[in-house]
C-alpha cells in the first residue's frame, strides 16, 4: 500500500489527476505483454524530466522503488513492478522536440511511439532504422530499455546502433545527458551501457536518434517452401553470397495459417514456411541482387518466389508479419514466446530441437524468425488459466533456451531478461560474469531503487568460485589460448618508439601467455599495489591522461590465438594480441574482412583497437568498432576473467558489457579475447574525388548525405594546392558502386567542384591510412566530434589553429582529426568550448606529457563523468588498471 | 449476458497491447484503464474475484467510447465494446442504477414528441423544475452533458424540429417502385432538421413513396448505458411500428441508428419471435450514405472554392464497414475538392463520453481531431451522424477553424448542395 506522505508528494509533483492508486491501478499496471505479474502501489504520469526526477526523489525518500514503463509491450516482465513501489509511466511524454534532417538526427520524448516517429520522418524522406514488429505500440524509451530489434535490423542494426544520446534521470534524481548529436561521447560508452539495461540504470526522458534518408528502391519478395529446413538453409546461403538483405524474416506453417485466418496477407496456406526477403538501396544493381537471392532460394528447395508488385502488396505482406504474434493468439488464449538466437547456419538444427521439445511437452506451437539474424521466436500456445500448463510451458521454454545455448546461441536476442529469464542468465554467464554485472548496478544504482529484481539473478555463491553452470572456467579458456599462442608469432614493438611515457617501466613488462596467467598477474598486482597498463601494439600507449603512479605494462603479445572462425556465420574469435593486419589475412582466405580501418592500423592489435574504440571514416557505412563486436573476454580489476556478449549478432542478455569495455582504454581491465562480426570483401572500393573550396565541399556533402546514395565515407582534407579535396567512397558490387559514383559526380559538379579521377583504393588500408600516419606523427593530435552539419564551419572558425596541420575532416560522421605541432593553451580551451557549444566535444588523442600535466585531455569535466568514476571504483577497487588515465571530474 | 459468461472470450486477451494504437481514450490519457487491454484485465479480475464490483469501476467501464477501434487492431478481435456494454449492465445491477437513466429510457425516449418538447424546453431554459429532465437529456450524446448550461448548443438549437415541420406520413417520390421508410433518429430530428429535409428530398428521387416514420428512439443510448431491458423495449416498439408497413428499404441518415438497427437481432435470444421479426427488419435497413452512393448526384456547381474532408463516424466505419461510399459521393460532387482526413476513422469523442463526467477527456480527443482537420486545409467537414456533427461543430468553434460542419445529405440533395457550399 502506498504511504500517505508519498502520495501527497506525488500529487504535488505531477498533479492530482496524474496519480493513480487503488485496486484499478493495481490491476491494470500489474502486467505487461509477458506472462509475469507484479503489484504496483502507485502509478504516476509525468510530462517532463523535472517531474520524473522529482518523482524518483520522492520515492527514494519514502524508501520505495520506481519502475519505468512505456506502453508495457515487452515480453519479459520488464515493466512490471516486481517489488511494488511507483510505476513511472511515460505514456504522456510523447512530444517530438526536434527533427533535423541536415544533422540527420531527431530528438523526442521517451514516451513517443516508434511509429509516431516514423510517421513524422516519412514526409521528410527519412526513417529511423529499428522497427520492432510492435512499433505502433512501443515507445522509444521501451525500445532503449530492451535494445529492441526489428526485421530491418539485419541490414541496419538494433536500437543501440542508432541512439546517439539521451537525457536520463538517475536513481538519485539527478538529470544527466549521455551522448549527444555528435558520435562517441568521451570516456566510457555510458550511452551504450544504458541501452538494454531495462530501466535499472536510469529513466530515459528524452532520446536523440540517428535518422537516415530512405532508400531509393525496395524489392520485397515472398519465398515459399515445402520444408522448413530448406528455408533455413536459404537464409545462410544468401548471406554467404555476400548479400545483406534489409530483412530475412521467416514464418512456419502454423503461423502462416493463423495470419491468413485473421488478415489474409497472401501467404499460401499449404506452405511449410515462407521467407519475407527485402533488399533495399540504390536502384542500380538491386534487381541483380534480387535475382541472386532468387537463385539461392530456388537452389535450396524453394517452391516459388515472387516479388510484391506494388506498395499495397508489400504492406500486406508486412502486415502479416507484424501481426504474427497476435494472430497466433487466435489459436489459444496465451503464448509463451522464446527469443533465442543462434548462429544462423544452426537454425535448421535449432528448429528441429525446438520441435522435439514442443512435441514432448505436448504444446501446439508456431515459429516466427528474424532468420537473417539467427533470432528465433517459437511461440508455445496454451491457456494460462490452467496452472499445470503454465508450469509446463515454462519448463519447455527453459529447455528451448538450453538447446539454443548448446548450439552456440543466447537466451534472448531482443526481448530482454526482465524477470522471466533471470534464472536462464546462468546458462550463459558464470558467477564471475554475473558479479561483474552486479558491480555495474552497484556503481550506478547502489540502493536498487530503479526497477529492482530484473536483469541479473540474485547471487548463489553455493556453486563455489568461478565457473557456474555454463561449464566454462577461465582455466579452460586460457589453456586453449596457450595451445594456439605458440603456433603464431607476433612482432614485439621496438622499444623506445613504443612507450614514450617516462612512467612506464618497460623492463618490468608482464607478458601473460594466456588469460589464466593474466588473471594471476592482476591478482598479484592487487596484492603488491602495482598499477598496470595494458599494452597491445604499443603505439598508442600514451593515450589519455598521465598517471601519477608508475605503470607496469601488461602485454598481450602472446594472446594471439584464433579461437574460432566460422565463415558461414561471419564471426571470428581471436586473442586480443592478434595484429589487425594478421586478422585480415586470416579472414581473407574466406574472402572476408573486418570492415574497420583504425588509424595506425598496420601496427595495431585488435585488442588495442577495441580498447580505444578506434575506427576510420568508414564507420559511416560499416559501424564503429563497438558496432561490429559481438562479444569479448577481459580480466577485471578483481583478477577474474569476465565474458561478455557472445557470438550471435543479436544478444540482449544482461548489461551490454561489450560496449562498456570497448573504448574503456584499459581502465577497466585487460581485454584477452574478441569476437567480431565480419563481412564479405566488397567487389570494388572506389572513391569519387573532387577539388574546390570548403564552402563548395560543404554544399556537396550536405546534399549527398541527405540523398539516397550510400557512401562508405565522405571526407575532406586540404590538398597541396591550398584548396580542399573531397573524397566520397563507395564499396560493394560493381554495378551499384558505378551508378552511385555517377550520381555523386553530378552532385559534385553542381556544387562547383572540380572533378578529379576516381580512385580505386585497397580494401584493407582504405583511402586514409597515409593521412592518419601523418596526423599521428605530430606531437599533438586533436579530435573534435561534432554534429555533422557544423564540421566545415568549425574548421573555418579554427583555421588559425589547424593551419599547417595534418588534417582529415570526416563530413559524414562529424569528426575533425588534426595533427599539429603546437597547441596554445588558449586554443585548446577555445576548441573545447566551441565544440561543446556546437553540441560536440574535443579530445587530445595525443599530447606531450607536459601539456597533459596542465590539462585534462578529455576537456572540462562533465556531470556524467561521475558515473565513470563510480564504475571504475566499483569494478577495479584497487585501482590497478591505468589509474588516472580516464576523464577527471575535478580537473582544472 | 452477465460478464462471467464471457470468461473464455476475455481469457483470449494475450495482453499484446496492440489496441493501444488507436484507442482515442488511451492516446489522450495514456491510462491502461482507458484501453481495451486494461478494461479486459479488469473484467478478468472481476471474474476471478481479484477485485470487487465498486464505484472504482465506473470510470474504466463508462469512459469507453464503444468506438470499436481496439477491435480493429486486435488479432483475436475481442469485441471490447460489446463486453463493456454487458459489463455496464452488470455494474448498474450491482452498484446501482441511476434515476436519471430511468427517466430518460423509460419516460422520454419511447415518445418522440415528448422528447422534442422536453429538449426545446430545456434548451430555452423555460421551466425551472426541468433540471432533472435536462440532466437526463444530457446523457444523449447529440446533446451532451453540459446541455442545460452549454450556451453554444442553445445558440445553435434549431427553431423547429424536423417532425414538427414535416408531419410523419407518406410522401410521393419520383422512383419507379421502391417503397422507403425514413427512420428519423432523435438527433437528426431535433438537432439537424435541415439535414433531415435534405435526406427526405434525396430519398424522393429514389423511392416511389417515402414514409417519414413516427418512430421512437432506436434504443442505442439505453444499451450504451447498460440498460438492456429498456433497449429491448424500445426495439420492440419500433418493430411493432414497422410491422404495420411493408417497406422495401428502411433508411436512416444517422449512422449510429443505422448500425444499431442492423444489429437488432442480437438483442433477442434465439427462439424469441421478436428475433425473426428483427432479422427481417435488419435486412431492409440502409445507411443514408449507402443509398446516396447509388443515387443520382446534383450537378450544381458552386462558385465558392469548396475543400471538403470527411470524418468517419465509428458506427459507419466500424459499425457497418462503410468507408468507401461517402468518399465516392464527395469525390463525385462538382466543384468540390476532396481531401482525406488523417486518422479519419478516429472517434471524435462525442460518443457517450460526456455522460459520466469525462468532459476533459472528450476535449483532448477532440483537439487531436481538430489538429488533423486543420492539417487538411479543408473548409467543409462532412460526416453522417448527428452526435458527431454536434461534437465536431463544437471543436471547430473551440479551435477557431474557418470550417463548416455538415451532414453529407446536405451536400447530395438537389436543392441544398449549392447553398451549403456557398
Ligand atoms: C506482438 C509483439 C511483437 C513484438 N515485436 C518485437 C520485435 O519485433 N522486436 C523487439 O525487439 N521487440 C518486440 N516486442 C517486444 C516489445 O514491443 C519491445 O520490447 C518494446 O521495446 C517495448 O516497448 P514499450 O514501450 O512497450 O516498453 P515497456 O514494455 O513499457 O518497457 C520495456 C522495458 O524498458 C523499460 N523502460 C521503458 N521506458 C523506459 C524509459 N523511458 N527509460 C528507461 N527504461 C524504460 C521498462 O522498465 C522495461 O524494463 C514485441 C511485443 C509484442 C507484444
Ligand atoms: S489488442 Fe486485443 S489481445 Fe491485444 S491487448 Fe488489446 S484486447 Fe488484448
Ligand atoms: S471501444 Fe474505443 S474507447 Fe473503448 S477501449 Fe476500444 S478503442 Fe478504446
Amino acid at each position: 500500500m502506498a504511504n500517505q506522505q508519498l502520495l501527497t508528494d506525488l500529487r504535488r509533483i505531477v498533479g492530482r489527476g496524474q496519480v493513480e492508486t487503488g485496486p484499478v491501478a493495481a490491476a491494470t499496471y500489474s502486467y505487461d505483454a509477458s506472462l509475469a505479474l507484479g503489484e504496483p502501489g502507485t502509478v504516476v504520469f509525468p510530462t517532463d524530466a523535472a517531474q520524473v526526477a522529482a518523482v524518483v526523489k520522492a520515492a527514494a525518500a519514502a524508501g520505495v522503488p520506481c519502475t519505468a514503463r512505456g506502453f508495457g509491450t515487452n515480453l519479459s516482465g520488464g515493466s512490471i513492478p516486481a517489488r511494488g513501489g511507483v510505476v513511472v509511466c511515460l505514456s504522456r511524454m510523447n512530444r517530438i522536440v526536434s527533427i533535423d534532417p541536415a544533422r540527420r538526427c531527431a530528438t523526442v520524448q521517451a514516451g513517443l511511439t516508434n511509429l509516431d516517429l516514423q510517421n513524422a520522418l516519412a514526409p521528410l524522406g527519412f526513417f529511423y532504422a529499428p522497427d520492432p514488429a510492435s512499433q505502433k505500440v512501443s515507445t522509444l524509451g521501451g525500445n532503449i530499455g530492451e535494445n529492441s530489434g526489428g526485421p530491418h535490423c539485419l541490414k541496419y542494426g538494433v536500437t543501440s546502433n542508432h541512439v546517439l544520446g539521451m537525457q536520463v534521470v538517475l536513481a538519485d534524481g539527478e538529470i544527466v545527458r549521455l551522448g549527444e548529436a555528435a558520435f562517441d561521447p568521451l570516456g566510457l560508452d555510458l550511452r551504450g551501457l544504458f541501452i538494454g539495461s531495462e530501466g535499472t540504470f536510469g529513466i530515459v526522458t528524452e532520446v536523440t536518434v540517428r535518422i537516415m534518408p530512405k532508400s531509393e528502391s525496395i524489392i520485397t519478395m515472398l519465398a515459399v517452401y515445402d520444408r522448413l529446413g530448406d528455408a533455413a538453409r536459404s537464409v545462410a546461403g544468401i548471406i554467404a553470397r555476400g548479400i545483406v538483405p534489409a530483412t530475412l524474416e521467416m514464418m512456419d506453417s502454423p503461423v502462416i495459417n493463423a495470419v491468413e485466418d485473421s488478415i489474409r496477407a497472401g501467404y499460401p496456406r499449404d506452405a511449410a514456411a515462407v521467407l519475407i526477403i527485402e533488399v533495399e538501396g540504390p536502384a542500380a544493381g538491386l534487381k541483380e541482387q534480387a535475382a541472386k537471392i532468387q537463385e539461392v532460394c530456388l537452389a535450396n528447395g524453394c517452391r516459388n518466389i515472387r516479388e510484391a508488385k506494388d506498395a499495397a502488396e508489400r504492406d500486406q505482406l508486412w502486415a502479416g508479419r507484424r501481426g504474427a504474434f497476435g494472430a497466433i493468439a487466435r489459436i489459444a488464449p496465451n503464448y509463451l514466446v522464446a527469443d533465442c538466437s543462434v548462429p544462423r547456419t544452426r537454425l535448421p538444427e535449432a528448429l528441429e530441437r525446438v520441435a522435439a521439445i514442443v512435441a514432448r511437452y505436448e504444446f501446439k506451437a508456431g515459429n516466427v524468425l528474424h532468420a537473417g539474424d539467427g533470432n528465433l521466436h517459437p511461440l508455445l500456445l496454451f491457456d494460462a488459466r490452467n496452472h499445470e500448463h503454465l508450469e509446463r510451458v515454462h519448463h519447455a521454454g527453459r529447455e528451448i533456451m538450453e538447446a539454443c545455448v548448446a548450439l552456440g546461441g543466447t537466451i534472448t536476442g531482443e526481448h530482454g531478461v526482465g524477470v522471466e529469464k533471470l534464472e536462464a542468465m546462468r546458462l550463459i554467464f558464470n558467477d564471475d560474469d554475473l558479479d561483474f554485472q552486479r558491480s555495474l548496478r552497484r556503481a550506478i544504482d547502489p540502493a536498487e531503487r530503479l526497477n529492482p529484481g530484473k536483469v541479473i539473478p540474485a547471487p548463489t555463491r553455493s556453486s563455489g568460485q568461478a565457473g557456474g553452470e555454463s561449464g566454462r572456467s577461465p582455466m579452460e579458456c586460457g589453456s586453449e589460448a596457450t595451445a594456439f599462442a605458440g603456433a603464431r608469432t607476433s612482432v614485439p614493438p621496438t622499444a623506445g618508439a613504443a612507450l614514450p611515457h617516462s612512467t612506464h617501466s618497460e623492463e618490468k613488462s608482464l607478458l601473460p601467455s594466456d588469460a589464466a596467467e593474466a588473471c594471476e598477474m592482476v591478482r598479484a598486482a592487487a596484492t603488491s599495489g602495482t598499477a598496470l597498463l595494458p599494452v597491445g601494439g604499443g603505439r598508442r600507449a600514451e593515450y589519455g591522461n598521465v598517471s601519477s603512479r608508475e605503470l607496469t605494462p601488461l602485454r598481450t603479445d602472446k594472446l594471439t590465438a584464433t579461437v574460432e572462425h566460422d565463415p558461414p556465420n561471419q564471426f571470428i574469435t581471436v586473442g586480443a594480441g592478434l595484429r589487425w593486419a594478421k586478422l585480415q589475412e586470416i579472414l581473407a582466405a574466406d574472402r572476408q574482412w573486418l570492415p574497420v580501418r583504425p588509424p595506425l592500423a598496420d601496427g595495431c592489435t585488435v585488442g588495442g583497437m577495441v580498447a580505444l574504440a578506434a575506427c576510420g571514416p568508414e564507420r559511416y557505412r560499416f559501424g564503429a568498432v563497438r558496432d561490429r563486436l559481438l562479444g569479448l573476454r577481459f580480466v577485471s580489476g578483481a583478477g577474474r576473467l569476465i565474458a561478455a556478449g557472445g557470438k550471435v549478432v543479436k544478444n540482449v542478455a544482461g548489461y551490454d558489457v561489450t560496449r562498456l569495455i570497448a573504448g574503456s582504454a584499459g581502465t577497466l581491465g585487460l581485454i584477452t579475447e574478441l569476437t567480431f562480426n565480419v563481412l564479405s570483401i566488397p567487389e570494388v572500393s572506389r572513391a569519387a574525388v573532387a577539388r574546390g573550396s570548403l564552402a563548395q565541399v560543404a554544399v556537396a556533402a550536405g546534399e549527398l548525405l541527405t540523398s539516397n546514395v550510400e557512401p562508405a565515407f565522405v571526407t575532406v582534407a586540404p590538398d597541396t594546392a591550398g584548396g580542399w579535396r573531397l573524397a566520397v567512397g563507395f564499396e560493394g558490387f560493381e554495378t551499384t558502386v558505378k551508378w552511385q559514383i555517377d550520381r555523386c559526380r553530378s552532385v559534385q559538379q553542381r556544387a562547383g567542384l572540380t572533378v578529379a579521377d576516381d580512385v580505386n583504393y585497397p580494401v584493407y588500408d582504405g583511402l586514409h591510412a597515409g593521412t592518419f600516419t601523418e596526423i599521428f606523427a605530430r606531437p599533438f593530435v586533436l579530435r573534435v566530434d561534432l554534429p555533422p552539419d557544423v564540421v566545415t564551419a568549425f574548421v573555418t572558425q579554427f583555421e588559425r589553429v589547424v593551419a599547417g596541420a595534418s588534417l582529415l575532416v570526416d563530413l559524414a560522421c562529424g569528426r575533425v582529426s588534426a595533427g599539429v605541432d603546437r597547441l596554445a593553451d588558449g586554443d585548446w580551451t577555445a576548441v573545447c568550448a566551441a565544440a561543446a557549444k556546437a553540441g560536440g566535444h574535443a579530445i587530445l588523442e595525443k599530447a606531450p606529457a607536459e601539456f597533459k600535466q596542465r590539462y585534462d585531455v578529455f576537456g572540462p569535466p562533465r556531470p556524467e563523468w561521475r558515473l565513470i568514476q563510480r564504475i571504475k571504483r566499483e569494478t577495479d577497487p584497487h585501482d590497478i588498471f591505468c589509474p588516472g588515465r580516464g576523464p577527471r571530474t575535478n580537473a582544472h | 449476458m452477465p460478464i462471467e459468461a464471457h470468461y473464455d472470450e476475455i481469457a483470449r486477451c494475450n495482453r499484446c497491447g496492440f489496441c493501444q494504437t488507436a484507442c482515442p481514450v488511451f492516446r489522450s490519457t495514456g491510462r491502461e484503464a482507458g484501453v481495451a487491454r486494461g478494461r479486459i484485465a479488469l473484467l478478468r479480475a472481476i471474474i476471478e474475484k481479484r477485485i470487487d464490483w465498486s464505484a472504482d469501476l465506473e470510470d474504466p467501464l463508462f469512459a469507453c467510447l464503444l468506438c470499436g477501434a481496439c477491435t480493429a487492431h486486435c488479432f483475436p478481435a475481442l469485441p471490447t465494446a460489446d463486453l463493456i456494454t454487458d459489463a455496464r449492465s452488470d455494474y448498474l445491477d450491482r452498484v446501482g442504477r441511476k434515476p436519471l437513466h430511468r427517466l430518460l429510457f423509460d419516460h422520454l425516449l419511447p415518445y418522440p414528441k415528448r422528447l422534442r418538447l422536453a429538449a426545446r424546453a430545456a434548451a430555452l431554459g423555460k421551466r425551472t423544475g426541468m433540471s432533472n429532465i435536462a440532466k437526463a437529456l444530457g446523457l444523449l450524446r447529440f446533446l451532451g452533458r453540459d446541455f442545460p448550461k452549454a450556451e453554444e448548443i442553445v445558440a445553435q438549437f434549431p427553431a423547429q424540429a424536423f417532425r414538427d415541420k414535416v408531419a410523419p406520413g407518406e410522401f410521393p417520390g419520383r422512383g419507379e417502385s421502391l417503397r422507403i421508410g425514413y427512420f428519423v433518429g432523435c438527433g437528426v430530428d431535433i438537432m439537424a432538421p435541415v439535414a433531415a429535409e435534405a435526406t427526405l428530398r434525396l430519398l424522393q428521387t429514389v423511392g416511389k413513396t417515402v414514409t417519414v416514420l413516427d418512430n421512437g428512439c432506436c434504443g442505442l443510448p439505453a444499451l450504451t448505458y447498460g440498460d438492456r431491458k429498456a433497449a429491448r423495449r424500445l426495439a420492440a416498439q419500433n418493430l411493432d411500428l414497422l410491422a404495420s408497413h411493408s417497406f422495401d428499404l428502411v433508411v436512416t441518415d444517422c449512422s449510429s441508428c443505422a448500425s444499431y438497427l442492423k444489429k437488432y437481432p442480437q438483442l433477442f435470444d434465439e427462439g424469441d419471435r421478436r428475433r425473426e421479426q428483427a432479422v427481417a427488419f435488419a435486412a431492409k435497413v440502409r445507411d443514408f450514405v449507402e443509398v446516396a452512393a447509388k443515387a443520382e448526384r446534383p450537378r450544381t456547381t458552386s462558385s465558392a472554392r469548396v475543400v471538403a474532408t470527411y470524418h468517419d463516424p465509428c458506427h459507419a466505419s466500424r459499425g457497418q464497414k462503410i468507408t468507401k461510399d461517402p468518399r465516392d459521393v464527395l469525390r463525385s460532387l462538382p466543384g468540390v475538392e476532396y481531401r482525406e482526413l488523417p486518422e479519419a476513422d478516429w472517434c471524435c469523442g462525442g460518443a457517450g463520453s460526456y455522460a459520466m463526467g469525462h468532459y476533459d477527456l472528450a476535449r483532448q480527443i477532440l483537439e487531436r481531431k481538430m489538429a488533423n482537420v486543420a492539417r487538411t486545409g479543408a473548409n467543409l467537414l462532412v460526416t453522417s451522424c448527428p452526435a458527431c456533427i454536434l461534437q465536431l461543430s463544437y471543436g471547430v468553434r473551440l479551435a477557431k477553424l474557418p470550417v463548416r460542419v455538415c451532414h453529407i445529405s446536405e451536400l447530395c440533395s438537389p436543392a441544398e448542395a449549392g447553398a451549403v457550399c456557398e
